[in-house]
């Protein structure tokens, strides 16, 4: 296919580009294959520079004799174009939807992005199962790593090395597969040093209408705790969605046939519902009529704030599982690849200081959602503005970057990186240059060669002159853990993210610059050399 | 699930009573100089909301009520003034069975409420409540306020931050070409009775049209000079509304004199009157007498009316509020429930009406005349938000007291009524929550220039805090009259006093210099928050949430200090490449607090 044919319009002039904060600029508008391009030609610079795969929607109407069409951001920012001629601004607008709803992954921009500053390999070997494990094994020796995935032949959205338990050999690992479902069976998660308890993660288990067993995989739980300790099994479905999973032939852990384990229903939003309330949020924000417009009334009934709740109670819950009462868990809902890695995800970092640094979190995403297969492509597709029919697409992985947001609002100090760096991953997960999260698991990644043909998100995130914009200048490991509160009151709107385009975060940013430079100045206090000083006493006068 | 911050005062008030132990009782409390106890009652239950029932003993003093629980493995205290208190009320009687039905109900003036129970047997809730309501309402009782006999001393003397000929010389005023002239023509308060002695008009205007423009204005409040545009002159005058009436009254005095204000900065163009009540309510007012500057008596002005409600309104909407965030937290519909107190809403337009007022001046380079009906709450508001928009002086911890004392004490803002300084009335109707809904829009501004302004949340809190306390004299009375007659500064003790001793607490690290732009807000219920640290304050399970950033940042400013003496005695002891004394890294050896709790407040 060539992108050409794609291409009814590939320049325009006079082109008038507005945007948030901006002054609207006049220019020549190009349509690449991968790019919306506009310049004034008043020097070098081009003043945009949309990826098109970044944008979600468009809306046309046209102005005397020109169009405009409106350009509505995957993430989140509005802009217009104001094109002289209605036929050529149907024929860009034409050219825009064509390009922006390939489907074909291997003819998306990142199998074709080759800055000269990064390297194609690096960052994709960051972050591996065998690495995990390793740390592991330092603490205990009740776990061994399965390639009984290999070539993905049990499950087709795990990795091709999982962590298991001892206790199963890859015989009785097929065996559970087969019961469990998408052949998603119970791996390894989390192991919580203090309590020497775990978290695992699975899918529902195909118990079916007439109550299925497989003996292996009720061994096999009945393995992992030991015989005097009780186990939680939380499910991210209410009880009845989870009876009602029987009919399609899923279900969940009997009570009598596993006797140690105790079954939690804690009903999680998902899919559609979620998506819509995602909807909802950004139509809310965006409304700026200057009437009494019952801002929180909407902001309440879009429920994100709700969402946001639930899933960091419940997450808070799973961790509390682990660390007060000294108990294990298992977490699923139906796949186990959206609600169920939201949990595992949260637990950790509300356990494992580990999480809260700037690669922690990072290995932290490729585990818990890389690699644990989180379908990215599919509830990614489009976010809030996209009139196409929804498909599969949810911000389940938004709903885990905000709930790490409040959590680093309540603890200010204990997250090594900061809004920005979370914002950046929002960003990527939509549409990105980079391959990383691109497809929906790893089989698909290795299909089609994207760690040998694309380039590593966390290549350019942690390249010294990147990273330094993502670190949080208040930074300071903090060992314990950190339960975050759950009130109304204490979850907020996520401003910087909602309603960046709304107001700039200049006057945010400022008092940020203002703490760099005065942790900047303390850090120098163990050793200054002369210059330093002199520019201390400088910036004594000047204070 | 949330862990608790809990506010009780535990283990260092207890280990420092356990040191005086053998002290005399009334050491237990702690006293400032000219405070004494007035009873003790012991046996009483204090019946937290939060943490349930707590035995212990009450103290009252002149100043405070102390409570401090006698169960070892819950030590807490409970330190309240008296002048917060605004209702006493007896719960339960003789046929009370319920456990700690009996007792006494405190309702507070700062969003909380404190019960205690009492024995039915003795007469110590009669006592308890005879001693409270004499001392929390010495207006009513014919004492005296605490201020009066409150005898600390500080080595700052509050009194002494504003000087109205001082302030107007920062101004540049009186200006060279004689356009304002600063007149003592109010010194015996006989032009205006509710304003300060110091006055800046037109240079053109005699004290005889003075006279007879007062005589135009409700309750005498003729349109002053606040503020002056140190670039293009424009200003902002404040007043109260005109006498219009129901048969259109003119006052040629009156015209002619907002037309001197309107042209003062060589503008040609309509001076902008912004009445701060919505237009149905100025409309009504003509009714007893008032209204507001019509189209064809005043033809280059131009009224807009920013609907602010009125102060029956407010204190509706800090009523509902309460009722949701104390004593718990109205969790299911949170949101929706604030939307329904409108707190927020009268918020947006307080800011909002601001703003244009700021942008009127600065932007539109012409003068703005502020008025509501009597020019003492809403044009308060309105007139010191714009200031601290236009005036980067009024941001600083200084430049702010400046401002309260300016805009808010010497032009006759009516705490006294308005909070109801000492007086039993709770239910009086000129109560409302004017001040606070102030110090509420600034709270925003904080948080939406996280940089601009010197000071921090605390000072914002504390100066609220002593709105109530009547431990200082600053926020005594009703106007500048009273308060002279009173002799208040010779008398009482200056919250500023107080507060710029101990300044650094209320430092605002954030704070970068030479910021002289215009600030402008957004004012759109988006960008607005409850202020939870003040609104939620008391509830233990609420977490603070600037607090842990405040703290590590002070830290690191410390040990910037600590280097830069450690600079300059190197560059005295004259040592070009001495050694460094190490010092300690306290930005990695503090203990990661991942909450700070703060202990409670004491005033």
């Amino acid at each position: 296919m060539e992108f050409s044919e794609l291409i009814e319009t590939s320049k325009v002039d006079h082109v008038l580009l507005s945007r948030p904060f901006l002054q609207p600029v006049k220019g020549t508008l190009c349509v690449t294959s991968h790019h919306l391009l506009l310049s004034s030609r008043a020097g070098d610079k081009e003043e945009l520079w949309l990826l098109i795969r970044n944008i979600d929607g468009i809306e046309k109407r046209s102005a005397g004799s020109s169009g405009i069409i409106t350009i509505k951001c995957k993430d989140l920012c509005v802009m217009s174009l104001e094109i002289p001629g209605m036929e050529e601004c149907l024929n860009i607008a034409k050219s825009i939807e064509a390009l922006s709803s390939l489907e074909s992954t291997s003819h998306m921009y990142p199998f074709f992005y080759r800055p000269k500053q990064l390297n194609l390999l690096e960052g994709w070997d960051l972050f591996t199962p065998e690495e995990q494990f390793t740390k592991l094994s330092v603490h205990t020796d009740n776990w061994r790593l399965s390639y009984v995935n290999k070539e993905f032949a049990v499950c087709t959205t795990y990795p091709d090395a999982v962590i298991v338990h001892k206790c199963i050999d890859d015989a009785a690992i097929k065996m559970v597969a087969g019961f469990r479902q998408g052949g998603r069976f119970p791996v390894f998660s989390y192991y919580h040093k203090k309590t020497k308890m775990i978290i695992m993660r699975s899918s529902q288990p195909l118990t079916g209408a007439n109550g299925k067993r497989c003996k292996e995989d009720e061994h096999f739980l009945a393995a992992v705790i030991q015989p005097d300790k009780k186990g939680y099994i939380i499910d991210t479905r209410s009880i009845q969605a989870a009876h009602q999973a029987k009919v399609k032939g899923g279900g969940f852990e009997s009570k009598t046939n596993y006797h140690n384990w105790k079954r939690l229903h804690r009903p999680i939003a998902r899919g559609r519902v979620l998506q819509e309330s995602l909807i909802k949020l950004v139509d809310a924000c965006n409304d700026q009529s200057n009437s009494i417009d019952r801002w929180l009334s909407k902001l309440e009934t879009s429920k994100w704030l709700t969402h946001l709740k639930t899933v960091l109670t419940t997450a808070c819950m799973a961790a509390q599982c682990v660390d007060r009462e000294g108990a294990s868990v298992l977490i699923h809902g139906s796949e186990g690849r959206d609600t169920t890695l939201q949990l595992t995800s949260l637990a950790q970092i509300i356990l494992d200081p580990d999480c809260r640094t700037i690669s922690g979190f990072q290995a932290l995403i490729e585990r818990e959602w890389l690699q644990a297969g989180h379908p990215f492509q599919l509830r990614c597709a489009s976010s809030a503005y996209s009139h196409a029919k929804l498909k599969q697409e949810a911000p389940v992985f938004l709903i885990f970057l905000d709930c790490c947001w409040q959590m680093s609002c309540q603890f200010p100090c204990s997250f090594q990186f900061n809004e920005q760096f979370l914002i950046t991953l929002f960003e990527h997960a939509y549409a990105s240059c980079f391959g990383t999260f691109l497809c929906n698991n790893e089989k698909e990644r290795f299909t089609l060669n994207v760690k040998e043909q694309t380039i590593s998100i966390w290549a350019r995130m942690n390249s010294p002159s990147e990273r330094k914009h993502y670190v949080n200048p208040l930074y300071e490991r903090n060992n314990f853990t950190i339960w975050p509160s759950v009130a109304p009151q204490s979850l907020q709107l996520w401003q910087g993210l909602f309603l960046r385009w709304i107001r700039t975060p200049e006057h945010q940013n400022e008092a940020w610059e203002q703490i760099k430079h005065i942790v900047e100045l303390g850090s120098r206090k163990a050793n200054p050399s002369s210059t330093e000083l002199s520019v201390l006493k400088e910036d004594y006068a000047a204070n | 699930m949330a862990s608790a911050s809990s506010r009780i005062v535990n283990s260092t008030s207890s280990s420092i009573n356990a040191t005086n132990n053998k002290a005399q009782q009334t050491e237990e409390v702690p006293l400032l100089a000219g405070e004494d106890v007035k009873s003790k009652e012991k046996d009483v239950i204090y019946v937290c909301h939060f943490n349930g029932p707590k035995k212990g003993v009450v103290y009252i003093t002149s100043y405070r009520l102390y409570f401090k629980s006698v169960e070892l493995d819950s030590a807490m205290t409970l330190d309240i003034p008296l002048g917060v208190i605004s209702r006493v009320e007896k719960i339960g009687g003789q046929s009370s069975r319920g456990e700690n039905s009996y007792g006494l109900e405190i309702t507070c003036k700062d969003m909380r409420n404190l019960r205690f129970a009492l024995k039915q047997e003795g007469r110590s809730r009669k006592s308890m409540f005879e001693n409270l309501t004499k001392h929390a309402f010495p207006m009513s009782s014919g004492l005296q306020f605490f201020a009066f006999e409150n005898k600390e001393t500080y080595k700052e003397d509050g009194w002494k931050i504003y000087d109205p000929i001082e302030e107007f010389k920062r101004q540049s005023l009186p200006d060279e070409k004689r356009k304002w002239r600063i007149t003592n023509i109010n010194q015996n308060y006989e032009l205006c009775d509710t304003y300060p002695p110091v006055l800046v008009v037109p240079g053109s205007a005699s004290d005889d049209d003075l006279r007879k423009i007062a005589a135009f204005r409700s309750k005498g409040r003729l349109p002053v000079l606040s503020w002056i545009h140190p670039d293009n002159q424009a200003v902002i005058v404040r007043c109260s509304q005109p006498l219009v009436g129901m048969s259109g009254k003119r006052s040629k005095d009156d015209e002619k004199y907002l037309d001197i204000i309107r042209e003062s900065n060589g503008q040609t163009q309509k001076l902008t009157i912004f009445d701060a009540r919505p237009s149905v309510n100025a409309v009504a007012n003509k009714a007893t007498g008032g209204g507001y500057e019509g189209d064809d008596a005043y033809q280059k002005a131009e009224v807009i009316f920013l609907d602010i409600h009125n102060i029956h309104v407010m204190r509706e909407s800090l009523r509902k509020l309460k009722d949701i965030v104390y004593p718990s937290v109205e969790e299911s519909h949170w949101l929706s429930s604030l939307e329904s107190t409108h707190w927020l809403e009268h918020i947006k337009f307080v800011l909002a009406g601001a703003i244009r007022v700021a942008d009127k001046v600065s932007s539109g380079k012409s003068s703005a005349l502020i008025h509501c009906s009597d020019g003492w709450d809403r044009t308060a508001q309105l007139t010191s938000l714009a200031l601290l928009m236009l005036d980067s002086f009024y941001r600083t911890a200084k430049g702010f007291e400046v401002l309260i004392e300016k805009e808010w004490i010497s032009f006759g803002h009516k705490f006294a009524t308005r909070i109801g300084h000492g007086d039993k009335n709770h239910a009086d109707a000129d109560r409302s929550p004017i001040f606070l809904q102030f110090i509420d829009c600034v709270w925003q501004m904080t948080k939406q220039f996280p940089t601009a302004f010197q000071f921090n949340e605390l000072f914002l809190i504390t100066i609220l805090d002593h709105l109530y306390s009547c431990r200082f004299g600053t926020f005594l009375y009703t106007c500048e009259q009273q308060r002279s007659k009173e002799e208040l500064r010779k008398k009482t003790v200056s919250l500023w006093s107080c507060i710029n001793s101990e300044i650094d607490k209320y430092i605002n690290p954030f704070y970068t210099k030479d910021q002289h732009r215009v600030l402008y807000p957004v004012a759109s219920m988006r960008h607005l928050d409850l202020w939870v640290n003040y609104y939620i304050r008391w509830n233990p399970w609420f977490r603070q949430q600037q607090d842990p950033v405040q703290q590590r940042y002070k830290e690191l400013l410390v040990v910037r200090e600590q280097l830069l003496k450690k600079l300059e005695e190197l560059q005295i002891s004259d040592s070009p490449t001495g050694m460094l004394p190490h010092v300690s890294n306290s930005s990695t050896s503090s203990s990661p607090v991942p909450v700070s709790p703060r202990s409670q407040t004491t005033l």
